[in-house]
Order: C-alpha cells, then sequence, then structure tokens
C-alpha cells in the first residue's frame, strides 16, 4: 500500500470522485443545480485534483531506481545499483543518504535551467527505443550491446563534486588532473580512476 | 442526458488510468496516464461543461421568452 502523503492524497481524490460519478450512473438523476454541482466535483474538481497531484507523484516515480529497473534490459545495472555488496560507482552512489533510491536520476539527469525537461524527454526516447528495439532483446545480448548515448559529462560528477573543495583537491591524482577534469577530456567515470560506473559498462556510441 | 453519462464514463477511464499509474509507478502506466488519461478526463470535463452551458442557455431563453 501506497504511504506517501501525495499517492494517498491523489487516491482518495479519486475515489471521491468515483463515488459521485457512479451515484449519478446509477440513480441517474434530473440535471437540477444540485446535480450539475455534484457533478462538477465528480467530473471537475476531484479529477483535476487527481491528475494534479498524480503527475506530481509521477514524475517522482520516474526518479526511482525501480522505475529505471522495470524495463527488463536496465534490470543487471539497477540490481548491481542497488547491491549493498557492490563496489561500483554506481552502488555507492546507491548508497549515499543524499539521493540512495533515486542514484540512476541523480547521476544521468542534466541539470541547468532546461536540465529537467531534457532528461523527460531523454527518457521518452529511451521509453520509445526500448518498445520498438529492444523488448524482445535477450538479457545477455542487452548487456553486451546497449551503450550511453553520449560520453558521461563530468558536469554531472560536478554537480555535488565542485572541485573547488580542499579536500578533494588534497587528492594528488585530483590536483594533477583538475583543468582536465573540469573541461571533460578526463572521465571521472572512466577505468582507473572511478569509473566503470556499472559492471557492464561500455564505451559510448561513436567513441573512440 | 446522454453526453453527461459518456462524460461521467470517460471520466472513470481517465481516473482507472491515473490510480493504475499511481499503484503501478512503471514507464507504461505512468505514461498513459500523464497522455491517455488527462486526455480523456480533459474531453470528459469539457464534455460536461458543453452540456452545462448548453442548459443555462435553455433556461436562459425560456426565461427570457416569458416575459
Amino acid at each position: 500500500m501506497p504511504t506517501d502523503p501525495l499517492i494517498v492524497g491523489s487516491l482518495c481524490f479519486a475515489g471521491a470522485s468515483a463515488v459521485l460519478i457512479l451515484w449519478f450512473l446509477i440513480f441517474r438523476p434530473q440535471l437540477t443545480r444540485a446535480t450539475k454541482i455534484v457533478l462538477l466535483f465528480g467530473i471537475g474538481v476531484l479529477p483535476i485534483s487527481t491528475a494534479t497531484t498524480g503527475n506530481y507523484a509521477g514524475f517522482e516515480a520516474t526518479k526511482a531506481r525501480r522505475f529505471c529497473g522495470s524495463c527488463h534490459v536496465m534490470t543487471p545495472y539497477a540490481q548491481d545499483s542497488g547491491d549493498p555488496a557492490s563496489t561500483t560507482l554506481a552502488a555507492r552512489h546507491g548508497r549515499n543518504a543524499m539521493f540512495g533510491e533515486e542514484n540512476c536520476y541523480a547521476c544521468h539527469a542534466d541539470y541547468g535551467m532546461f536540465g529537467t525537461v531534457k532528461t523527460k524527454l531523454g527518457g521518452l526516447r529511451h521509453v520509445y527505443l526500448y518498445v520498438t528495439e529492444y523488448r524482445n532483446t535477450p538479457l545477455a545480448e542487452a548487456r553486451e550491446t546497449i551503450h550511453i548515448r553520449t560520453p558521461f559529462k563530468n558536469a554531472t560528477c560536478m554537480h555535488c563534486h565542485s572541485t573547488q573543495n580542499p579536500d578533494w583537491n588534497a587528492v594528488k591524482e585530483h590536483a594533477s588532473l583538475v583543468d582536465r577534469v573540469r573541461d571533460g577530456s578526463v572521465s571521472c567515470a572512466s577505468e582507473g580512476c572511478h569509473g566503470p560506473a556499472h559492471p557492464f559498462s561500455k564505451r559510448p556510441w561513436g567513441a573512440p | 442526458m446522454k453526453l453527461l453519462y459518456a462524460s461521467a464514463v470517460l471520466t472513470l477511464i481517465a481516473l482507472a488510468l491515473m490510480v493504475w499509474s499511481l499503484l503501478v509507478p512503471t514507464p507504461l502506466p505512468v505514461m498513459l496516464a500523464m497522455t491517455a488519461g488527462q486526455a480523456i478526463g480533459t474531453c470528459a470535463f469539457a464534455a460536461y461543461g458543453y452540456v452545462v452551458v448548453r442548459d443555462l442557455l435553455r433556461v436562459w431563453r425560456a426565461k427570457r421568452d416569458s416575459r
């Protein structure tokens, strides 16, 4: 049972709306002023409230790891990410209390003014590709063939790890590479640094 | 009234899609709720508005003609 107040509220709005509509459909009253007001709530106010809270809950749900892992090709990534014994970059971020269950989104989202919109559009692209190309792909094949579309941006890491912190700069590898990290010519998630992020990580499409 | 009954049934369908997305937050239900669910709900509300406005106009005309 959902415990999120937003989801519970949305379900209550939907339930109340359904009760009013069923009353109308079953008893078929005359179209009096009272009936119109009841239906204004049943067809208008309460469903709009359901949609508003439901949309917000839906957008929040798209950040959850189980949402990302619900397409079978992403299952191994989500499983590793939630594995308390795993030492991959994704799993270590999954254990971070700041965003634990939302670690896929935290690392793969675009940031900036239109970051959320870009991220959601990218998500729609993923769904389209899944439905048209990868829905019936065996997991073993998907694990070998699915690549990240574009190289992972260091800017995403620097959203939290600003590279300004003295502790960060005290690491000699960081200090020697700080300019190349900032301009993106050395990836934080490269092998030998902090990557690969997942056990099945591969080079992005088109990368040398 | 038929349009109003249709509107009520459409609202129930839209609500069902929205509730499905809340209980099973996976890509298909969430996308269906945010697209088809809301389109159906909007159409239902528009139909309700049309019926109510038409009924109010009918009453207003009847009052005007009786004067």
